[in-house]
């Protein structure tokens, strides 16, 4: 698959120094552009303190951990609608004896435990966002989801007789609670819209992370771990081992009810639709399973290499907008910008992306030299493409 | 409210578990027919805007579509899981349990 995505110069960051050797040295013309890219500078870097401004705006609109460490809410909604509902557990205060109340306070311990310690980031906004959770939302609700500030979760359906129910509480699967907050960081890193391709990357990441809080408190390796996501969520009248794998994409239940799991595995099988936002969670399988073949090429913890390469790519790189093929390179770039490149690290990147259909590399460069390229053609200085 | 016909759709959610049902009025119960008619009467369902839903998503909400059809008319509105209207979430509870239901009979 090719993507023709060209790049704007105005969308890189082009050295002051070199804009202003260009608009000494050039071309008439070139130095024109130049002189415009620099007034453009100038514009952006006002947007960007805006936005800077905004985004400082915005932090201090959400519960921070008062130690600045740390801190987990879990609030009862009781079945009713009004978030965030009743207080029943806070920060270092004994279990419950409501196991969803637990569940939901121990996997957003252990979700916090993995990106501080793994990967350096002070909860979800990186600036000691208390984590808050709300259990038992809604009647018969066999869902959760993240609502931009907190985490929201129901029974499943609780409310049908017991032969009926496919659902149990959210709470019950760790990765479930991992990937909800990953949502969080997504929303604070990349940004990456909720629609299709874009979207599906937004599912991934809170898929794999999701995962990768399940094995890090279990202390599993790639090999070992089970790499699905919702284990145990599904009841026993349900012919499933959960809501999707990671491992093997579609084939995480197949049920007269439930129907069959519409993941695909590989490019080719990509679905087009404009269900479920176009398609987030099902075509979500195809980087979860590039993310799978890395860390079994890589070995070992896969938090600590794959999951090393993936966290730096969501946070520094991918845009609002990636795609499937962007993530590939870009993954790959970060993978070469920790390891070295030519790694192994490197190797199992572009492999994991093989094992799916994308070649690395096979749209157009995102490498940082794209940036220059672009500029130069942008005032006539390379070729157009 | 002279209503023939209910069509109810449920996509998205963390387990993007598809729900959708197509409800003959004459056929359900006479409480859950006067229930349903009861709340699409307060909700004043033929006069709802077609969209209620933000154009921004939210990770892993479900996304609603309700086609109420009558003798006369018909009224299709789209919805997110969060609408501040509590009769519109008693509608979309109700909705989803007769939608599973379906979902078992089939």
């Amino acid at each position: 698959m090719h993507m023709h995505n060209h790049r704007h110069p105005f969308e890189c960051v082009i050295p002051e120094h070199m804009l202003e050797k260009i608009a000494t040295n050039g071309t008439d013309a070139q130095k024109q552009k130049a002189m415009e890219n620099i007034s453009v500078g100038y514009q952006l870097r006002a947007e960007r303190a805006m936005r800077a401004s905004l985004k400082e705006l915005f932090a201090s609109t959400v519960p921070r951990a008062v130690a600045g460490g740390k801190e987990r809410v879990v609030y009862d909604v009781r079945h009713g609608t009004s978030l965030p509902g009743t207080v029943v557990r806070r920060e270092g205060e004994a279990p419950s004896s409501d196991p969803a109340v637990n569940e939901a306070y121990d996997g957003s311990g252990v979700t916090y435990d993995l990106f501080k310690d793994v990967y350096g980031r002070n909860s979800i906004n990186n600036n000691a966002m208390r984590l808050d959770s709300s259990v038992h939302y809604r009647t018969g609700y066999d869902n959760a989801f993240w609502d931009g500030k907190q985490m929201v979760y129901g029974d499943g359906d609780e409310n049908l007789p017991m032969d009926e129910r496919l659902f149990n509480r959210f709470t019950i699967a760790i990765d479930i609670i991992g990937h909800e907050l990953t949502h969080g960081v997504t929303q604070f890193e990349a940004k990456l819209v909720y629609s299709q391709q874009p979207g599906a990357l937004n599912e991934s990441m809170s898929d794999v992370f999701g995962s990768l809080v399940k094995q890090y408190q279990l202390r599993q390796t790639a090999a070992e771990a089970d790499w699905i996501i919702g284990g145990g969520l599904l009841t026993e009248n349900v012919n499933g081992i959960g809501i999707r794998t990671m491992k093997a994409p579609g084939t995480a239940y197949d049920d007269p009810v439930l129907g069959k799991d519409p993941q695909p595995a590989h490019m080719r099988d990509y679905v087009n639709t404009i269900s479920d936002n176009g398609g987030v969670h099902i075509n979500s399988g195809i980087p979860n399973h590039a993310f799978y073949l890395t860390a079994m090429e890589l070995g070992g913890y896969a938090w600590e290499k794959a999951g090393q390469i993936w966290y730096v790519t969501l946070r520094d790189k991918l845009g609002e907008n990636s795609n499937f093929q962007q993530c590939a390179d870009l993954t790959y770039q970060t993978a070469g910008d920790l390891f070295g490149s030519g790694s192994l690290e490197q190797q199992a990147v572009k492999n994991g992306w093989a094992g799916v259909g994308l070649t690395v590399g096979g749209g157009e460069t995102t490498e940082p030299g794209g940036c220059l390229e672009a500029t130069l053609r942008f005032i006539g200085a390379a070729p157009a493409k | 409210m002279d209503v023939e016909r209910i069509k109810f759709e449920r996509v998205g959610g963390f387990a993007n578990m598809r729900l959708a049902a197509d409800l003959d009025m004459h056929e359900l119960s006479e409480e859950q027919a006067d229930t349903l008619k009861e709340l699409l009467d307060e909700l004043d369902f033929a006069e709802l805007p077609a969209k209620l839903t933000s154009d921004k998503s939210m990770p892993d909400e479900f996304t609603y579509t309700i086609t109420v059809e009558a003798e006369k008319w018909q009224h299709t509105v789209i919805t997110s899981d969060a609408p501040d209207d509590e009769k519109m979430q008693e509608l979309l509870e109700l909705l989803n349990r007769l939608a599973r239901k379906q979902l078992r009979k089939h």
